[in-house]
């Protein structure tokens, strides 16, 4: 996507020939070596950063060139723009071996920070640690005038999160000391502005303002982050740096212990637990650096809660204070994880905020930290956040399904908390079918979460539902579809006499409450079902948000219709194609917990539904073959299910329509009861139902090998028929009196494979093959203790899925081999 | 949270600067970490994109349009938010937030508990920004050749990779050290 002139530059930036790129690095060299580096120097170093960027290899730079270009990084005559790319062509080539920079020397704190990112760039843990030693030594000290910390803390917040182990107790100390007051003692007067140095500006500095709220009235507080001023002084700008790297520092930092200076420390370990030191007392005691930062952060955090309630003059500021509120709520629960006296005091600030802003939509986001913080501390401070938990998961999916965003913070907070999906009576197991939405809304960014969440949702209680929306939701994603637009409509005519708040309740109203007069009818459009009383019901049941198995309604069948003209809408398509996936994991997971009454369960409903899918035939076409093989799955783990289910499966199997339209799904039914309908796996199993499973799939064959090729009828699969002869062949072997039938039937197949009308739909190769298996199956029959040998196999088999026939083929030919040693005519 | 970065993607590749490493790597580790994560997460960046377009029915559109003078938009700029296993490159879990303006993606890599909402507000920030003084959408090369600008306004908005609460004062505080003219 460049424009010509780039692309160029790219492919001679990567095409560049070692000689070519010494004798540029020369030039350049000696343009850097001149008395000023001018803009020749600029333009030859921005080329060489290209030339080493723009190739995945590694870029060869002579050694005294590397060295020159860090000489002049640290030069303090260099002009700053050459230090930059110097420093990025550093960066660029990291790590480097000739590299000999240092940071211990440098006074400048600006440079100290670029020379910094070179070196941190090394990925090496000495550099690290080295240049966090030389930070918070320049934190430490009187920066000399003319020099910001402002530079240094971004520096450090990077050394932490790749290293935290660098610093030693002592060192943070002395940070936690900083922080503190950079956090709580910001001026809270504003900054002057640079002199323009024009020739009519006042010399006169004007006497300095106070800071302002983000509504404008004047701050009534301390300085935070949503502090407006005109011009910033440098501690404000201090301020903002620390709050922006607070969480982390409290996360490595502000635990009780923590091994520094230990080369296998990690980042942000546990650090909960009942603290060692008492709550902070007294206010004239001076506490401990680690406490008073905590102390001073939750004051600020309060604040920031606070200022959260202002309506801000810039919109753009708006963000800024949701995205402030979320960050303060963590803090303070990560506060209160490293000292429990602080439990009480956040408790009621955040009950506060919770109800404050629990019906405003935009603030939605919030609600999960909030929820984080009761589900770690409600337990200690005894109090009741069942309602937080409730609204957070019946009204915020049912809402905000379409919020991006919130609909992944979401789904993560149910990953990172996955344990409370294992109490099923619990207001979180209870609303998978609102979790779902964000899934249907959302699929090809979600996906992934999802997989790692399904098996949290499932369990003996929940399979059958999840089961049924896993195969619903192309359709709730249809439906959500609908819904959205409803309440685009609803909410067009609400607006002018509603505020906010009204709105969001009204959205959330059942549709019965919002239609007024019912129309009459049938509905023309998808819009209209949407509060129709034919498809009512059966909207409310899809977009239901709590699990509710007993209100299923007879069938969803008319408003799988009713949504088809929204089948090919592009979400709707990107939601089917997850499912496949999905399905699989389901039946992996249910596999290890189903017992006989699920499996059975399950294997009726496949069954049923695989007449019941919304219409987007690549979606059926891949639900059928999941559906096929885990039928089979299914069926293994439990074979006596083919003695019990045997009406519903001679029901599916004797429909010749079954084999073309659900063929995936009809093959694996009719191995498994060619594998399963047996004496050996269930005493049960009687020669009349043998026979009847033999006569019905019997009729199939016989309709589809000989009646058909007469009429000009689509072909069947050939692995269909292979597997039903196989199956019929299974079948006789142990109710020996069919053996003639299957053998006379058999016979016939040569001539089957022969006739004009079955050439011309089958291929030549497919023909020979069944010819091929329908002769070995012959001569197996002919030795009939043999052929039930075969055919039995081991019942404590372990292995819970099989391909179809795969123990078949070697069995087989070797039969063959032995009945016809000279048989010339068939392959073997 | 230090460790943020961000990429610009377009679909021939990524085209930002890409900073740390991470610790505890081998040399030739933090080489593959710099050159080919980059080229790895633009993809499924890329993909995202395309799929997001599809499902709100628009046709991702293959070419750049020229408006180099243009005030760009972002009310409607599509962008998401997914994340990448431990491992599949990077060797964290990492989230990554994206802001796709017109033919071009930016990314910011994220550790999976940084603030995502503030990683939003970074990324609308940045865009225009770099937008505007690498002149994404003009007919020049800028993008690959001006690094030092790239990095000046990184050094800003995101520097040494960590995010920062900016109200609209300090933004426009920083647009008059950067000299930069962003309309508002």
């Amino acid at each position: 996507m460049f424009t010509a002139a780039a692309e160029s530059f790219l492919r001679q930036a990567r095409e560049i020939q070692e000689e070519e790129l010494r004798r540029f690095t020369a030039r350049v060299s000696a343009l850097l070596q001149g008395p000023e580096a001018g803009p020749e120097a600029v333009d030859g170093l921005q080329r060489l950063h290209l030339s080493v960027a723009a190739t995945k290899y590694p870029r060869k730079l002579d050694g005294k060139f590397v060295e020159q270009l860090q000489t002049v990084l640290c030069s303090p005559k260099s002009p700053e723009q050459i230090q930059v790319l110097c420093a990025a062509i550093l960066r660029e080539m990291s790590p480097c071996n000739d590299l000999v920079l240092s940071c211990d020397e440098i006074q400048d704190t600006k440079l100290l920070s670029l020379v910094s990112s070179v070196l941190l760039a090394q990925g090496s843990r000495g550099e690290v640690a080295a240049v966090g030693q030389r930070v918070v030594q320049g934190l430490e000290r009187r920066l000399p005038e003319g020099q910001s910390a402002r530079f240094l803390l971004p520096v450090l917040a990077n050394v932490i999160s790749l290293s935290p182990g660098s610093l030693t107790e002592e060192q943070t100390n002395v940070v936690s000391k900083k922080l503190a007051d950079w956090l709580r003692y910001a001026s809270i007067q504003q900054g002057t502005a640079q002199p323009s140095g024009g020739f009519f500006s006042s010399p006169r500095t004007k006497q300095p303002a106070p800071i302002t709220e983000v509504d404008g009235a004047v701050a009534t507080d301390f300085f935070t982050v949503l502090s407006v001023a005109q011009h910033y002084t440098q501690d404000q700008w201090l301020n903002v740096q620390a709050f922006s790297m607070l969480r982390n520092w409290l996360l490595c930092y502000g635990g009780k212990e923590l091994d520094t200076l230990n080369p296998g420390a990690s980042a942000g370990g546990d650090s909960s637990g009942t603290p060692l030191v008492p709550a902070p007392a007294t206010p004239g005691r001076l506490l401990p650096p680690r406490e008073r930062l905590r102390d001073k952060a939750f004051e600020y955090c309060q604040r920031l809660v606070e200022q959260s309630t202002r309506r801000p003059l810039k919109k753009e500021d708006g963000d800024l204070q949701k995205a402030c509120l979320i960050e303060a709520v963590t803090i303070m629960d990560i506060i209160c994880k490293q000292d429990s006296s602080y439990v009480c005091r956040a408790v009621s600030c955040l009950k506060i905020l919770h109800s404050r802003i629990c019906g405003d939509a935009t603030y939605a986001r919030a609600l999960l930290p909030i929820a984080q913080f009761f589900l770690s501390h409600s337990k200690q401070a005894a109090v009741d956040s069942d309602a937080i938990y409730k609204h957070l998961f019946s009204d915020i999916p049912a809402l905000l399904f379409h919020n991006p965003s919130l609909a992944f913070e979401f789904v993560q907070f149910c990953k990172d908390n996955s344990q409370l999906f294992t109490d099923s009576s619990s207001i979180f197991r209870q609303s998978f079918p609102n979790l779902f939405k964000f899934l249907a809304w959302n699929s090809p960014a979600l996906i992934s979460e999802f997989v790692d969440l399904l098996p949290f949702l499932l369990d003996p209680g929940t399979a059958i539902e999840i089961f049924h929306l896993l195969l619903d939701l192309p359709c709730l994603t249809a439906a959500l579809d609908i819904q959205l637009r409803c309440d685009t409509e609803a909410s067009l005519e609400l607006l002018p006499e509603y505020g906010v708040p009204e709105l969001i309740r009204a959205a959330a109203l059942p549709a019965s409450e919002k239609a007024g007069a019912e129309p009459a009818g049938k509905p023309a459009t998808c819009l209209e079902a949407f509060h129709h009383p034919l498809y009512r019901s059966m909207f409310q049941y899809l977009l239901r948000s709590r699990a509710a198995p007993e209100d299923a309604p007879d069938s969803l069948v008319p408003l799988r219709q009713l949504l088809g003209s929204l089948a090919g809408s592009p979400r709707v398509v990107q939601c089917a194609e997850t499912v496949p996936v999905l399905l699989e994991l389901f039946f992996r997971v249910v596999a290890e917990f189903a017992d006989g009454s699920l499996i059975n369960q399950l294997v009726v409903l496949l069954l049923q539904r695989s007449d019941q899918l919304y219409e987007i035939p690549a979606f059926k076409e891949d639900v059928y073959r999941v559906l096929g093989s885990n039928l089979a799955m299914l069926c293994g783990l439990r074979p006596a299910l083919v003695v019990e289910l045997s009406t519903e499966i001679l029901e599916f199997s004797g429909a010749v329509s079954n084999i073309q339209s659900k063929e995936a799904i009809f093959t694996h039914l009719a191995w498994a009861v060619g594998e399963y309908l047996s004496v050996s796996h269930d005493k049960r199993c009687t020669v009349e139902q043998i026979t009847r499973f033999f006569e019905t799939l019997e009729a199939v064959l016989f309709e589809i090998t000989q009646l058909r090729p007469q009429a000009s009828t689509p072909s069947c699969a050939p692995r269909a028929i292979s597997v039903l002869m196989a199956t019929l062949t299974k079948l006789a072997a142990r109710s020996q009196d069919l053996i003639p039938r299957v053998s006379m039937f058999l016979s016939k197949m040569r001539t089957f494979v022969q006739s004009p009308a079955v050439t011309s739909v089958y291929c030549e190769e497919d023909l020979e093959e069944i010819l091929i298996r329908a002769t070995e199956l012959m001569n197996l029959l002919k030795m009939p203790s043999v052929a039930q040998f075969v055919f039995t196999p081991p019942v404590a088999s372990t292995r819970f899925q099989k391909e179809v026939n795969d123990s078949l083929p070697l069995a087989l030919r070797m039969v063959t081999q032995l009945l016809e040693p000279a048989a010339g005519s068939m392959p073997v | 949270m230090g460790s943020t970065r961000l990429e610009i993607l377009g679909p021939a590749g990524p085209l930002g600067p890409c900073s740390p490493a991470e610790v505890s790597l081998s040399l030739d580790e933090v080489r593959v970490l710099n050159t080919s994560v980059p080229l790895f997460s633009s993809r499924q960046v890329a993909s995202q994109c395309q799929l997001l377009q599809a499902s709100l029915g628009r046709p991702s559109s293959p070419q750049l349009p020229q408006l180099p003078d243009e005030p760009v938009s972002l009310q409607d700029a599509p962008g998401g938010v997914f994340q990448m296993p431990p491992g599949d490159p990077f060797p964290e879990r990492v989230t990554v937030v994206w802001l796709s303006v017109l033919a071009l993606a930016f990314a910011l890599v994220c550790e999976p508990q940084e603030n995502l909402s503030l990683a939003e507000i970074t990324l609308r920030r940045l865009a225009p920004r770099l937008l505007l003084s690498l002149r994404l959408v003009g007919p020049g090369a800028d993008v690959l050749l001006r690094p030092d600008a790239a990095d000046g306004l990184l050094d800003r908005l995101l520097p040494h990779g960590q995010m920062l609460f900016l109200n609209e004062r300090f933004l426009q505080a920083m647009d008059r050290e950067l000299g930069l003219k962003v309309s508002r």
